[in-house]
């Protein structure tokens, strides 16, 4: 997922609107056609709709009708809720079983087998004994985001330098020092890159949920508008969706930025500054 | 070599030891009543399910076969739009730049919420499954394929430049090899999420495949044949994984050491012959 | 004269005030479908307030879930749950214990059905067709079908089509299926889509029990009251069909429009439901052990159960008594009073 950033080539600044002129050329070319080839019935209208009629429904679903807030409201919530406290376990749970070399060696091919279970099947599972709400969603979204920071967080603190944690255990380092000094920030990247894969997941996870236990939620919408065979308003929300999982994606993206902070230059340098006022401060001099 | 293999078989014996007691604390909790068996049913049902499904009935392998072909299928076709439009974006910056937006949408947008769209586009029969899976493949084969072909060694590039490579060459010979591992590591995600898409696609309306096998007998409350159709699943995924891992050990014959001699021993004997049929002399190292 | 109606009047509104000023207790049923016609006692009974009458405020669970009703009575969520015999006799063999108190229809539901435009008449011309299913469940309605003329499931291919109504209607209308299995909320659907249907179904199909309500076992011990005010209110609704039709429809127009858009076609389906949902017995929703007993061997064929299970460990025919203790009359004035108001 981190190379998606590099999927992208950045543009030389002086073309940059240029650039940006063309893909909306491209992208209105496209969609030129595709509004063509269903007014010539060329492709089924049945199931393409008009790019028209889902512009319609743009305005319907989100103005004037407004239905989309509610359920859009509910998706994010589950996925929000289920996120933060899959990912909050995964990452103690793993920091527990980091502790202990022994555990983490037998743990491991569950955690493969599990890991490797699609969620969509234990999903009933969890409904069934739990019944419908939004508790049971938001247990299989937190099932759905508890492996990648586990397993990346076990992998983040086993990969630490030998070196360096036997140069913290020269120094006289109790373990809560050479946990919060040593390992945490060194497993740092691979605990992003952990909740990054969780956060991608999420969504998928709670989608999953709503097809299963339909209350509602934007799944239930794409699953009422396809059966009636409303494909303008069904593609509205899987575009919803997309734009969802844009942000998140983005929102994931500053995050991973703001904690590993020595990545960047220039935030090496804000952070490095801060720091060292504020080690001046407490010993009480200021240059 | 007697060390090595003893030290394995030890690990493997512990390894044995820790399931057998997982097993036996799963048996001991159901008979006791901590677990509700009708949810999860303990392990000697599972096992006896198993035996059912892959011996009494042998109706698992038709629905085996079928999910495997869909999986295939799918992973198939998006791999070869994924190879496609990977190359062609890194062959051309414009293509890439124009290529991109669409491939990060497809991607961002849960591969589930598509469902339903598909199987409504392509109508009952294997079609919906295969595209399902196809689509949601075909990322992860994309990315892999234009960050590794991209990413070239300047120096090798340019030792390449100054013989006198032509873009062809640089191509085939230098981006395509050192691009290999990654571009295979992006086949083996995907094969895996092909067949979770298949699987998808199936519990939403199929006549016959893994999935809806599992949504049948879990209908029927028949949750250990259930959970074995789910560990089929996971044995498709297994078996799908290792064919990929196979065709990559003998493509990518570099990564190991006794694969590289054999294929190098091979090429130095055929450019001996040719270099020999021209020059009369050998080349290279005796 | 006087004095007695002003005691009557008097001791009507005492009657009245406890029960108005009285807590409603919420009893949770999940069914196939949510208010529908198709369950046409659930509307008659709410909006002739027999389920108030009983304390009673009826909350459906959701349905459209592929998780069986079953799971839903065992963790608690559903006091009462509607479920087929197939799924009821696989809940016994998975060993849940439920009891199954009344039957909602005492004639299946399911069929067999055809284009309008088609020259099928009978099932026997499927053989060598392609067949298609609504879903993997309706693969048995189409096994005792073909059984019923001595056919088997190899003497034709099926493919599941799917739940959607315009699916369905597309694989008629591009002729892909010669006919398809599934129930009467399906043919609505299809037609609503356009295409005419009739229906081919043998009578070895629909003679059997459609759907039945179910309780947890212990749920009768508990909440046994509930129950039989539930049932009771559910049979009057049923009751209120027979003697006046064109109120149920009225009222199924009120709670479901989206039902009636086409007048017609609702007309139809509310049609077919009654004929569905009126008991044929005396009884209303009265349980036969003989039918639970004769269906069995049947489904033994067909694989949907192992072992068969004796009727009267999951009988419990108490609460239908009390279900039809009601007065016929007062039903007949109380349908009479709402229509002058309404009609």
């Amino acid at each position: 997922m981190n190379e998606i950033a590099d999927l992208t080539i950045p543009a030389p600044k002086r073309s940059a609107l240029n650039i940006i002129a063309r893909h909306l050329a491209i992208f209105l070319a496209l969609i030129s056609a595709w509004e063509i080839s269903c007014r010539l019935e060329w492709l089924d209208p049945l199931f393409f709709p008009y790019p028209s009629s889902i512009l319609e429904g743009f305005w319907r679903l989100y103005i004037t009708q407004g239905n989309i807030w509610s359920h859009l409201g509910l998706t994010m919530f589950a996925v929000i809720v289920g996120f933060t406290a899959g990912s909050v376990l995964g990452v103690g749970l793993a920091i527990c079983v980091g502790m202990s070399d022994r555990l983490r060696r037998y743990l491991k091919p569950y955690v493969i087998v599990l890991e490797a279970t699609p969620r969509i099947a234990i999903g009933p599972v969890i409904i069934a004994a739990f019944g419908f709400g939004w508790t049971s969603k938001t247990a299989i979204v937190m099932l759905v985001c508890f492996f990648a920071p586990f397993v990346n967080t076990l992998n983040g603190m086993i990969s630490v330098d030998r070196d360096k944690v036997e140069m913290f255990r020269s120094m006289g380092a109790s373990r809560i020092q050479t946990f919060s000094k040593l390992l945490l920030p060194s497993a740092l990247p691979e605990i992003s890159a952990g909740l990054r894969l969780a956060m991608a997941s999420a969504l998928g996870g709670a989608l999953v949920a709503e097809f299963i236990a339909s209350n509602a939620g934007l799944g239930v919408l794409i699953t009422q508008y396809t059966g009636t065979l409303n494909m303008a308003s069904a593609f509205v929300c899987v575009l919803t969706l997309s734009a969802l999982g844009y942000f998140i994606f983005r929102g994931m993206e500053a995050v991973d930025r703001f904690i590993i902070f020595w990545a960047d230059r220039d935030r090496i340098e804000a952070v490095g500054r801060k720091r060292l006022a504020a080690w001046h401060s407490r010993l009480g001099d200021r240059p | 070599m007697m060390d090595r293999l003893s030290v394995h078989l030890q690990s493997l014996f512990k390894h044995l030891i820790v399931f057998a007691c997982v097993i036996a604390l799963w048996e001991g909790a159901a008979a006791v009543g901590l677990v509700d068996v009708i949810l999860l049913p303990p392990p000697h049902a599972i096992a006896g399910s198993i035996w059912d499904l892959y011996v009494e009935n042998r109706t698992i392998y038709r629905h085996f076969t079928i999910t495997f072909y869909e999986a295939f299928a799918g992973f198939l076709i998006g791999g070869a739009f994924g190879l496609a439009l990977a190359v062609g974006s890194s062959l051309n910056d414009s293509f890439r730049r124009y290529v991109s937006p669409y491939a990060i949408v497809l991607n961002v947008t849960p591969g589930l919420a598509l469902t339903p769209i598909v199987i409504a586009w392509f109508g009952f029969g294997y079609s919906s499954k295969i595209a399902l899976g196809a689509i949601v493949c075909f990322f992860p084969i994309f990315v892999n394929t234009l960050i590794a072909l991209s990413r070239t060694d300047g120096d090798t590039l340019e030792m390449f430049q100054s013989m006198g490579a032509s873009k062809g060459q640089v191509f085939w010979k230098l981006r395509v090899p050192a691009a290999l591992p990654m571009i295979f590591a992006g086949f083996k995600i995907a094969i895996t999420t092909a067949l979770v898409g298949a699987v998808v696609a199936e519990f939403s309306q199929a006549t016959a495949g893994i999935g809806v096998l599992m949504q049948r007998l879990s209908f029927a409350l028949d949750m250990s044949g259930a959970i074995a159709a789910l560990l089929s699943m996971s044995l498709l995924g297994l078996i799908l994984f290792t064919i990929i891992e196979i065709i990559d050990d003998r493509v990518v014959f570099w990564r190991r050491g006794s694969r590289m001699e054999a294929v190098s021993r091979r090429r130095l004997a055929r450019w001996k012959t040719s270099a020999g049929s021209s020059s009369g002399k050998p080349i290279g190292r005796k | 004269m006087k004095h007695f109606l002003i005691t009557s009047a008097i001791s009507a509104l005492v009657a009245v005030g406890p029960v108005a000023a009285q807590e409603l207790t919420t009893i949770n049923a999940v069914m196939p479908k949510q208010r529908s016609a198709n369950y046409f006692p659930l509307i008659v009974g709410e909006a002739l307030g027999y389920f108030e009458e009983e304390g009673l405020e009826v909350n459906l669970l959701p349905s459209d879930t592929p998780i069986p009703f079953v799971n839903f009575l065992r963790n608690g969520q559903a006091d009462v749950a509607m479920l087929d015999p197939a799924e009821v006799l696989q809940a016994l063999a998975a060993g849940v214990e439920l009891n199954v108190i009344y039957e909602v229809m005492q004639t299946a539901p399911d069929g067999i059905a055809v284009s309008g435009n088609s020259d099928l008449t009978d099932v026997e011309q499927l053989r060598g067709q392609i067949v298609g299913l609504v879903s993997d469940r309706d693969r048995v309605t189409m096994q005792i079908a073909l059984d019923a003329r001595g056919m088997t499931e190899d003497d034709v291919t099926t493919v599941v089509v799917g739940e959607a109504g315009p699916t369905l209607a597309a694989a008629f209308r591009d002729q892909t299926v010669a006919a398809i299995a599934g129930s009467g909320p399906d043919w609505l659907a299809i037609q609503a889509n356009g295409i005419p249907v009739s229906l081919i179904t043998p009578a070895e199909v629909s003679n059997k029990p459609g759907n039945t309500f179910a309780v947890a076992s212990g749920t009768l011990e508990e909440k046994g009251d509930l129950i039989e005010g539930y049932l009771r209110a559910w049979s009057k609704g049923m009751y209120v069909a027979t003697i006046a039709p064109e109120v149920v429809a009225r009222m199924a127009q009120d709670a479901v429009p989206e039902e009636w858009e086409d007048a017609n076609f609702g007309q139809q389906y509310l049609n077919n439901a009654i004929r569905l949902n009126v008991s044929v017995t005396e009884t209303l929703g009265g349980l036969n052990t003989g039918t639970w007993e004769s269906i069995q061997p049947a489904m033994q064929k067909f694989g949907l159960i192992t072992d068969m299970i004796a009727a009267d460990k999951f009988l419990a025919p108490s609460p239908v008594e009390a279900a039809n203790n009601f007065d016929r009359d007062e039903i007949a004035q109380e349908v009479q009073a709402w229509k002058d108001a309404n009609m």
